[in-house]
């Protein structure tokens, strides 16, 4: 892992009419870390993720990824993060295949077919469903399909929402192995999730959010995952 | 900015989905029914015009022949006047379902016999005949509705929006081609079938490209009031069924309400004397004639025809009690005294339509139709210039019988072959809608 600041929070609050979302948030991500936003539901785990992702504004302080300003350079954060939303729902009616040429078009991204190829196959997906309407597609599968299309951008930052949500847990050992070795190549991973197991296994540094407000944060020492008690403890303590 | 790429992906992409091709199916079969329905009814006038035509002919040859002055050949030679059909007319049957488009008529007081079918202030009732213009400016919105309604509503709710604004490397591109690859094609199935029918039905380019330009322009508004509906922050958390019905009770209001409204209004408060009226006016004036000293007949008709002022007098071997002069100065004078009327129902028939014309500002729908009617010369000012070409007309066959009646030529089939022949107008820019011909 490198300490270069990839994703920064600085002094970072978000305002919907008269309610304040997001409250002073500090934190940076390094390059090839992965870093989990651990929260409730309603913590504004969301909000921080879209307002990084330049689909929220930030109504005071910065959220900077690759040193773009995410609120008044949104198209320039776009073009080098990759986004792996909550519920993957590609076009069903399209097959795998055709939602990852789709979406790279959309992107501007020219690869050839065998690079689609080895992008689907790095990701474990079975080639039999390759020509299938994604609509016949299980999470995980879709999953998998857009985390190929993450790797086809070759995105330096990857932004992940509640990715491990609905999966069986060999998909999770699956994704988890998958966002491990992705960092490991030196790309910079911000998730946000209530999964304290899943963060625990895959995160170097997990940061704890309550109602707009960072309340704690565990990071990993040496290769040993984080304490998952402990983390437990501080995220419960916290909702309670 | 757009590239050629993003056209042609979003091309296929649109064109992967069914229903698109399927409303782009419905689209070009109404079409071609309502182009083929107006054509019909354009061929069937025609045809009626022709064969009146023929038989015009025929008839007053065997009332010429059969009469030995020019009172009794004036009195039973009928004439037709007509308005053919303009090229375009197919598209757009627009008044010519409500105003009368052909006449017979002869020497005796012309109101009455214009008048004998009265019409109801034609100028809003559009929602009538099955025609090109019907489908193009209140069929159209509702299939452009149906296309675009869910264009970013649809992707919100699959959840997909997020990712293709931050995957993309121009979302707007991503939109805007999308509207293109919908519009251009709607607009291709929509007029394709329309250019054929025209350049088959001999019509001018230019005019064809009028239309063209014209229902292109109504796609383009109602495209921009689906998009500005669908994009408005104030709708952003609108489902996509309820932008849906947003927009399609801008249509009702716009498309229905307005025009009706305003219909009702117009009428209401533009007061038209009624066609009936002027028909039992002038009748009223002829029929009392009998009964009414000749003098009084006589001054009437030289306040209007003074050059005959000293042709009054009756042959009392010939003529008896009755005269043809005197009959058709009657006539004449019914005219005259229905004329205050008539000119009244014109003026009012231009003024609701000119009023209406303001009024379709605040309705597309309304003023394509109306435009399209402008450009195939079935609008009410075409209508209007018909009802004038045959007071025109009527004006010259009276000038013709006037000179035979009051100077009293010996009377010969000869001097009839220079009877006045009706000539339907070839003006296409309204020039009479005042009656300036007269």
């Amino acid at each position: 892992m490198q300490i270069n600041s990839v994703i920064c929070a600085n002094a970072l609050t978000v305002r919907v009419d008269d309610r304040t979302l997001l409250d002073n948030l500090n934190f940076s991500v390094g390059k090839g870390e992965v870093f989990a936003l651990l929260g409730g539901n309603g913590a504004g785990k969301s909000t921080t993720l879209k307002t990084f992702l330049g689909l929220m504004k930030a109504s005071s302080g910065s959220a900077t990824v690759l040193g773009h300003n995410a609120t008044t350079y949104p198209n320039d954060v776009q073009k080098s993060v990759a986004y792996l939303p909550e519920s993957v729902t590609l076009y069903g009616h399209l097959s795998g295949l055709e939602n990852i040429r789709y979406f790279l078009s959309v992107a501007g991204v020219a690869k050839s077919d065998d690079d689609i190829f080895a992008a689907l196959r790095k990701v474990a997906l079975q080639e039999d469903s390759w020509h299938k309407a994604l609509s016949n597609y299980s999470k995980g599968m879709r999953q998998k399909t857009a985390i190929a299309l993450a790797l086809l951008r070759n995105a330096p930052v990857l932004f992940l929402d509640e990715p491990t949500s609905g999966l069986d847990p060999a998909a999770i050992d699956e994704f988890n192995a998958l966002v491990s070795e992705l960092a490991a190549n030196g790309a910079t991973i911000f998730m946000v999730t209530h999964d304290v197991y899943g963060a625990c296994q895959v995160a170097h540094r997990i940061v704890l959010l309550s109602n707009g407000i960072l309340t704690g944060s565990f990071e990993r020492i040496g290769d040993a995952p984080i304490d998952t008690e402990a983390v437990h403890a501080a995220f419960a303590g916290r909702k309670a | 900015m757009m590239r050629f790429t993003d056209l042609k992906r979003e091309a296929n992409f649109v064109f992967g989905h069914r229903q698109i091709k399927l409303t782009l199916l419905v689209v070009f079969l109404l079409s071609v029914v309502s182009l083929w329905s107006g054509y019909a009814e354009m061929q069937e006038q025609q045809a009626t015009i022709e064969r009146l035509l023929e038989k015009d002919q025929i008839e007053r040859e065997a009332v010429i022949t059969q009469q030995s002055n020019f009172g009794m050949v004036a009195y039973y030679a009928f004439h037709l006047t007509y308005a053919p059909p303009s090229p375009l007319a197919f598209a757009a049957v627009g008044e010519r379902d409500v105003f009368p488009w052909k006449h017979r008529i002869r020497m005796l007081a012309l109101e009455g016999q214009i008048y004998e079918s009265d019409t109801d202030n034609p100028e809003l009732a559009f929602l009538g005949r099955f025609d090109f213009a019907f489908v193009t400016s209140i069929l159209l919105p509702l299939f452009i509705i149906l296309l675009l309604y869910d264009l970013k509503a649809k992707e919100r709710e699959a959840r997909r929006f997020d990712l293709l604004n931050v995957t993309a490397r121009n979302a707007h591109a991503i939109w805007t081609s999308r509207v293109l690859v919908t519009l251009v094609p709607l607009a291709l199935v929509t007029l394709t079938p329309f250019v054929v029918f025209g350049l088959a039905n001999g019509a001018p380019v230019l005019s064809i490209l009028t239309v063209c330009a014209i229902v292109i322009g109504n796609i383009a508004i109602w495209s921009a009031i689906v998009l500005v509906i669908g994009t408005a922050k104030r709708f952003a958390n609108f489902s996509a069924t309820h932008l849906a019905s947003v927009m399609l009770g801008v249509w009702l209001v716009t498309t229905v309400i307005v025009p009706v409204t305003a219909h009702t209004v117009i009428n209401s408060v533009i007061e038209t004397p009624e066609g009936g009226d002027i028909v039992l006016t002038q009748r009223e004036a002829v029929n009392s004639a009998w009964d009414k000293p000749v003098e009084d007949t006589w001054r009437a008709f030289i306040a209007t025809h003074p050059q005959w002022a000293d042709y009054t007098e009756f042959d009392p071997e010939r003529d008896s009690s009755f005269n043809w002069k005197w009959y058709y100065a009657f006539q004449q004078v019914g005219d005259q005294t229905a004329s205050e009327l008539s000119r009244g129902f014109q003026a009012s028939t231009l003024q609701k339509d000119t009023i209406a014309s303001y009024v379709a500002l605040f309705s597309p729908s309304l003023l394509t139709q109306r435009l399209l009617s402008s450009a195939a010369d079935t609008d009410v000012e075409a209508m209007v210039s018909y009802e004038n070409d045959v007071r025109a007309f009527h004006k010259s066959l009276r000038k013709f019988y006037y000179y035979h009646l009051f100077k009293d030529p010996e009377f010969s089939q000869e001097s009839l072959k220079a009877l006045p022949q009706f000539t339907p107008s070839t003006d296409t820019s309204h020039n009479n809608r005042s009656g300036k011909k007269e």
